[in-house]
């Protein structure tokens, strides 16, 4: 092998596996070492953490509660009471607004973490165990991915009502196809490396080896599709609110304080206004940093593919 | 006689291919004592590698056993025990050492961690007793700056050291039988003698005994006390060093010895010393696997495999042994 590469000097095919997982673990050290991010990273993580921020410290600034009616406000535009007004019920829209994010945010990254860590469980046993644990991990996400996902979410939504854990849980339920199939894929180009073997040459178990020697190696894809289903969570968050299907009012969050302003859009259009651009700022930024750490982990990765 | 560690008794292995059954250790016995070290020599594809991984219960799903097999560990017989019961041993009483550091390391673990792993796992350890004894494995080796080179990441070290990591790796849980499965096949030739050296040290240092696995007999000449060469599965021919390099018996041996590299030769030149190819494993040819490249060979050879046989230590399988010294 050595000698071929030397002959020809071409680079990419003839690269040894060695070259290849050397450059891998190169990019990834420099990835850790240095984080030359732009504007376009910092401007919208600035803002996503403010928008964190105020959803974790929330009960700290004094707001009036969300579901609290200030007769003396009702459908008012900005004011010195309410800074971003009322809402057509009276209800502070700030409060509204803050205390629905915390609902949106917490779907946001508990949908895709309970998908992603399911989907992990699947693929890793399909891609390393292979044969027929593959097989029926295989048919079963077929299955699953051949349900429409407006059913799925219908039908828990009926049957389990909307807690903000069964909201989690349905949508997480949608990323697991694709996070088993991207965790199985990797599984399987690392479950066969040299060091798994010498991993089991000293006695580990396999769930020892799928633990503490497979995972470390392919936590780089699963963190990219996290990052990239965050903010599509939060969009189908807002979608079901929209539709009634989330958590039950008065619990606000942007896509419920969106649809009832729709109402009544045309007398007093900031309590729609304000949660669509909010949410609308907080999505992009998702998708903005998201981007920007993927094309990081891009990087990392074409060391290894 | 010293302690036998290792008792191998007729291990045969097999793979269910498409093609049909791959018979890739056929008949192998031996035994090895404490403190020894046995050279295993034979060409590409003869199965070393598969007759160590079959030492270590270590094969793959399609490998298939040979119901008369049996492997000896310290006394404890490997054939009959379950992976629960074979995790307990491997690390504690056998270890291996793999030909390329890059790939038998993690990439993504730093070389402390992956010492300490093993430490927490068998020895019971705690974290910070680990690593406290992962350093002092690293200084063991030869590893320069240990107390830094611990934090480091494989591809943070040249090939010479990432092998020593993996030599303080398995020597770790202090193991009875080291086994080496090509060693420096990978390295460069500068640092090649070193890792033999430091094995051969480990060796003595920590009573251990070692099946060191090469395709160079250059490699065994002064690093085995025996040596055995494999062939198409089997071992053609088995003695102590001295007598294998002064009273070679089986041609395939003696090409073998005409075939060790000179130092004016490039690097990684592959052993092509000998006329032909080795014998397919699936439907073999009758008689003697060697015969179709052997020049002595007589239509006699292809009558029937030839038996291992011969006076004590030395043993050769070949009904026409060549009986002066090596073969010009
Ligand atoms: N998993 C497997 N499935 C099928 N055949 C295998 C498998 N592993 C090894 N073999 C076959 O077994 C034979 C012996 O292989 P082995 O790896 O032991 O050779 P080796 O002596 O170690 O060679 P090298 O010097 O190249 O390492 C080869 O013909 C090989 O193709
Ligand atoms: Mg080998």
């Amino acid at each position: 092998m050595a000698d071929i590469s030397q002959e020809s000097g071409t680079k990419s095919y003839a690269a040894t596996p060695d070259d290849k997982a050397a450059k891998h673990a190169e990019a990834i050290a420099h990835f850790k070492k240095r984080n030359k991010f732009g504007l376009y990273f910092w401007i919208p993580m600035v803002w996503l953490l403010f928008v964190l921020f105020c959803a974790v410290f929330a009960p700290l600034f004094g707001l009036p509660p969300a579901d609290e009616i200030d007769w003396m406000y009702i459908k008012e535009g900005p004011n010195e009471v309410h800074w971003l007004g009322t809402d057509s019920l009276g209800r502070d829209m700030l409060s509204r607004i803050i205390y629905g994010g915390r609902v949106s945010l917490t779907v946001g990254f508990a949908a895709p973490f309970i998908g992603v860590g399911l989907g992990l469980i699947l693929g890793m046993i399909a891609g390393y165990y292979r044969g027929w644990a593959d097989e029926i991990i295989g048919i079963a996400i077929d299955t699953w991915l051949a349900i429409p996902g407006l059913v799925i979410l219908l039908l828990f939504s009926v049957v389990f009502g909307g807690s903000l854990f069964m909201v989690c849980f349905s949508l997480g339920l949608l990323f697991i196809p694709t996070a088993a199939r991207i965790t199985r894929a990797a599984t399987l180009n690392y479950a066969g490396r040299e060091f798994v073997l010498a991993a089991k040459a000293l006695g580990a178990s396999d769930f020892r080896i799928l633990t503490k020697e497979v995972f470390p190696n392919i936590i780089w894809p699963l963190i990219a599709f996290i990052l990239i289903d965050i903010p599509i969570a939060i969009v189908i968050e807002g979608s079901l609110s929209f539709l009634g299907l989330s958590v039950k009012a008065p619990t606000p969050s942007w896509g419920g304080i969106i649809a009832e302003g729709r109402e009544v859009l045309s007398t007093s259009p900031h309590i729609a206004m304000y949660p669509t651009l909010v949410m609308f700022l907080t999505v992009l930024s998702f998708n903005l940093v998201g981007d920007a750490i993927r094309r990081r982990l891009a990087d990392v990765r074409e060391g290894a593919i | 006689m010293g302690e036998i560690i290792l008792d191998v008794q007729n291990q045969r292995t097999a793979f269910a291919t498409g093609r049909g059954l791959l018979q890739a250790v056929e008949g192998v016995s031996f035994t090895l004592e404490r403190g020894k070290t046995l050279g295993v020599v034979g060409e590409s594809g003869s199965g070393k590698s598969v007759l160590s991984r079959s030492i270590m219960r270590l094969l793959p799903g399609t490998a298939i056993t040979g119901p008369g097999s049996r492997v000896l560990l310290n006394g404890k017989d490997l054939t009959g025990m379950t992976e629960h019961e074979l995790r307990r041993l491997r690390g504690p009483e056998v270890a291996i050492v793999f030909q390329d550091p890059m790939t038998s390391l993690n990439p993504v673990l730093t070389i402390g961690k992956q010492i300490a792993e093993v430490l927490v796992f068998h020895m019971g350890m705690s974290k910070r007793a680990a690593r406290a004894k992962s350093i002092e494995l690293l200084r063991a080796v030869g590893l320069p700056q240990p107390d830094v080179r611990v934090d480091q990441y494989p591809h943070q070290l040249s090939g010479g050291m990432r092998q020593r990591v993996a030599i303080a790796i398995a020597i770790a849980c202090e193991p009875d039988l080291l086994i080496a499965d090509e060693p420096t096949t990978a390295l460069d030739v500068t640092v090649q003698a070193e890792i033999l050296d430091l094995l051969g040290r480990m060796v003595r240092e920590r009573n251990m005994a070692m099946i060191l696995i090469t395709h160079d007999m250059g490699v065994v000449a002064g690093r085995c006390d025996d040596v055995a060469v494999m062939y198409a599965g089997r071992i053609v021919e088995k003695a102590p060093v001295r007598e294998l390099f002064g009273n070679t018996r089986m041609p395939y041996t003696a090409a073998l010895l005409a075939s060790i590299p000179r130092v004016t030769d490039p690097p990684h030149r592959k052993l092509d010393a000998i006329e032909g190819r080795p014998p397919d494993l699936i439907n073999p040819p009758p008689g003697c696997p060697f015969a179709p490249r052997c020049r002595f060979a007589s239509a006699e050879c292809q009558q029937q495999v030839p038996a291992l046989e011969g006076q004590g230590a030395h043993q050769y399988a070949c009904i026409k042994p060549l009986n002066t010294g090596v073969a010009a």
